[in-house]
């Protein structure tokens, strides 16, 4: 046993020195740090080695996260407080980029290869990754809040897909009604006290022009009232969605228990693939609104950036460039399901063959709206969460959540800003 | 002691004259510098931590004394955590304790008869100890889930039809944390009282058999004073994990439903890592580390005045 591990010791210590030691002096070792892509990994990994034919003497090694957002940001927040992070490539979602920008933990990208231009990509992101007129981060892979409907349970009630919330709701209370299955639900979405609630809420607010931490005080609380009432007085919501997240609702819906689910374009190819209870079953259409206005997506999806302390910058910016190159995106869209941030890909015929459902998309990817543009807007987020999740579940009434989440902001954000312009030398 | 006999048989030599007592300290010096490296340097760091306002992402690191403290004074949040901190532990431990003993008891009979069952069922019973937290609490969001989990079929089977909504309504949510953690800290609980059960001299037990004493009188009269000690002991350990609990509420309801089972580890957890309030959240954190030290503290009080009662 004790010689075994003085092998083990022995081979490791052998193999670094091997490693160290490589002939070609000149390469250059890129960490490329990203949260766990969904589908084959191997896919990735594929992409990379052919970018390390393209540069002779670069190598990526790839360090995955947990899938888990809020994981990854605790792992960004402890290695990049520090100063120097051992990694030079990173992945971030779009709400962090502006945090992570004045934290100055992310390098401005102002000298992209050429085949970065901003105007090919979606406006939304590029809005969310500029800081200060300088842009920090790439847009990836795009994500937007879409309606998933059972086609085939409307279609028995001649009914359309919804446009606006009150035809949502009286589809649901038709279909329930007529079923009258008591298994299934009306409408499902991400009402857990987390992030995925705070999107919810900004769509239905944003559905009547209003919105959360400013704006018109009395819609916005008729769009808060209406997301309880879903639960509370329209019932077509259970109250379990006080606890849903995306996957329960995924599951709920999948299983074909649910008439409509808010959720992000992850769900379609999972709810279309082999075996599944509703494939062929369902339709996606934007979030609906308030009628006289027109629904808003809130914008998701992930971004890729440069750590500034970085020794590598140029092999990061080559590396960045090639991701989110037309070709790669469309061999990401096309084997993994991942949206293209990238505009033109969405006029592509053999890709609108491969994935017709990149036609319904798109539409919302161009209008899909980025939360609060600031470096505080997780400060916001966690402390609006509670309120929302009260008002969810129905301790709180719409008045007093939405009091509170203003004071918050009102109070939070001329201290921060105070304290970062003291802050700054 | 022990080293300083060791060094006593070898000091014969010449220049190994130093004292019994440096030589002690030399040779704990290793260890010590490793507790105070791993324990106490990370403490200090939090400490120094809590006097600051450090906020890196708007560039702010500066010395404020105690203002986090005082801020923590006038912070609702805190204040309503700490409560639901102090609920959950009550209510947990005041749980654990009676069960683990009736367990520990049951336990301790049956494997007085040296049967292959008394082994089987110690070893069964600390499985949900064995298990990680964040699977366990997983397995329980499905058996919580409202429309097809274990417990509302049950309870249906039983004539109870309304489902509860164990974690999305905020009366149930706090309890069903509560339910869970029981459940998988009970057994540990029983098994610091059976190794207290062990120990005991059955010999006091018999002759109060002897005398006629029948289960309950041996058992209060005899058993259970004998056991105190002990049963502090668990006390200790498991109010400690009780006040710091996270992952168990964390997987189950993240804080939610409207922060009603937000314990102080949840919120300390937020501010840290979440919304990156360096110096508040290490505030916090000391907080929680002084509420453990004075609760403890408490119980070491009680055992000591047991010990001296008892000799």
């Amino acid at each position: 046993m004790t010689r075994a591990w003085i092998l083990l010791f022995l081979m490791s210590v052998l193999g670094c020195t091997q490693r160290d030691d490589a002939p070609d002096a000149a390469s250059t070792v890129l960490i490329f740090k990203h949260g766990r892509l969904s589908g084959d990994e191997r896919m990735l990994t594929g992409l990379l080695r052919e970018f390390e034919r393209r540069h002779p003497g670069v190598t990526v090694r790839e360090e995955v996260l947990p899938s888990s957002s809020d994981q990854q940001h605790q792992y960004y927040t402890m290695n990049l407080d520090g100063g120097r992070a051992p990694f030079d490539v990173l992945s971030l979602d779009v709400i962090w980029v502006q945090e992570f920008a004045k934290a100055g933990w992310i390098a401005p990208l102002d000298d992209l290869p050429p085949t970065i231009r901003r105007e090919d990509f979606f406006p939304g992101p590029i809005e969310a990754a500029t800081w200060d007129g300088e842009l920090y981060a790439v847009p990836w892979y795009i994500d937007a809040g879409v309606l998933y409907y059972r086609k085939d349970l409307l279609e028995r009630y001649a009914l359309d897909s919804p446009r606006t919330w009150p035809e949502l709701l009286r589809a649901a209370r038709l279909v329930l009604d007529a079923e009258r299955d008591p298994t299934l639900v009306g409408f499902v979405w991400q009402g857990k006290q987390y992030e995925g609630l705070v999107c919810v809420t900004l769509e239905v607010l944003r559905s009547n022009g209003s919105d959360l931490w400013a704006g018109d005080r009395d819609r916005a609380e008729e769009g808060l009232q209406f997301l309880r009432d879903l639960v509370w007085t329209y019932k077509i919501s259970p109250l379990s969605i006080g606890m849903a997240d995306e996957d329960s609702t995924r599951l709920l819906f999948g299983e074909g228990r649910a008439l409509f689910m808010r959720n992000w374009p992850y769900a379609w190819s999972l709810l279309q693939r082999e075996g599944s209870p509703v494939r062929g079953k369902i339709g996606v259409v934007p979030i609906p609104a308030f009628p006289g206005f027109s629904g808003v997506s809130v914008l998701g999806g992930w971004l890729l950036a440069v750590a500034k302390h970085s020794p590598h910058q140029k092999e990061a910016r080559d590396l960045i460039g090639f991701l989110t190159s037309p070709d790669v995106q469309r061999r990401m869209a096309m084997e993994l399901g991942y949206n293209p941030t990238r505009i033109a890909l969405y006029a592509e015929q053999t890709m609108l063959d491969a994935k017709p459902i990149f036609k319904d998309l798109f539409p919302i990817f161009l209008s899909a709206r980025p939360r609060p543009i600031t470096p505080y807007y997780l400060l916001l987020s966690q402390a609006a969460q509670p309120e929302l999740s009260a008002l969810v579940v129905g301790t709180k009434d719409p008045r007093d959540v939405l009091r509170a989440v203003r004071r918050q902001g009102d109070w939070l954000l001329p201290r921060l800003a105070r304290a970062s312009a003291d802050g700054e030398p | 002691m022990k080293v300083a006999d060791f060094n006593g048989q070898k000091s014969d030599g010449p220049g190994w004259n130093l004292s019994e007592r440096i030589w002690g300290y030399a040779f704990v010096a290793p260890a010590m510098t490793l507790v105070s490296l791993m324990a106490l340097a990370p403490i200090g760091a939090a400490l120094w931590l809590s006097l600051r306002h450090r906020l890196p992402i708007f560039g702010v690191d500066e010395f404020v004394g105690l203002a986090n403290y005082l801020d923590l004074l006038g912070d609702e949040r805190f204040w309503a955590t700490l409560r639901t901190t102090l609920y959950f532990t009550g209510l947990s431990v005041g749980l654990e304790l009676p069960i683990g003993l009736g367990l520990a008891l049951l336990l301790d009979a049956l494997t007085d008869e040296r049967t292959r069952f008394g082994r089987l069922a110690q070893t069964v019973a600390i499985v949900p100890w064995a298990v990680p937290t964040v699977v366990s609490a997983q397995m329980w969001l499905w058996l919580y889930q409202p429309d097809y989990g274990l417990l509302n079929y049950v309870l249906a089977r039983i004539g109870i039809t309304v489902p509860i909504d164990w974690l999305a309504d905020p009366r149930w949510a706090i309890h069903a944390a509560v339910i869970m953690e029981v459940w998988k800290t009970t057994p540990f609980a029983a098994l610091m009282l059976l190794a207290g059960l062990k120990a005991l001299p059955w010999e006091l037990r018999a002759a109060a058999r002897v005398d006629g004493a029948g289960w309950w009188d041996g058992f209060r009269s005899i058993t259970l004073p004998l056991l105190t000690p002990v049963i502090l002991i668990t006390l200790v350990f498991r109010t400690m994990d009780a006040v710091r609990v996270f992952d168990a509420v964390y997987v189950l309801t993240g804080g939610g439903p409207g922060n009603t089972t937000e314990t102080l580890s949840i919120y300390a957890y937020k501010t840290l890592f979440q919304s990156l309030q360096l110096g508040y959240g290490s505030a916090l954190a000391t907080a929680m580390f002084l509420i453990s030290a004075i609760l403890s503290s408490f119980y070491v009080l009680l055992l000591r005045r047991r010990m001296r009662d008892t000799t």
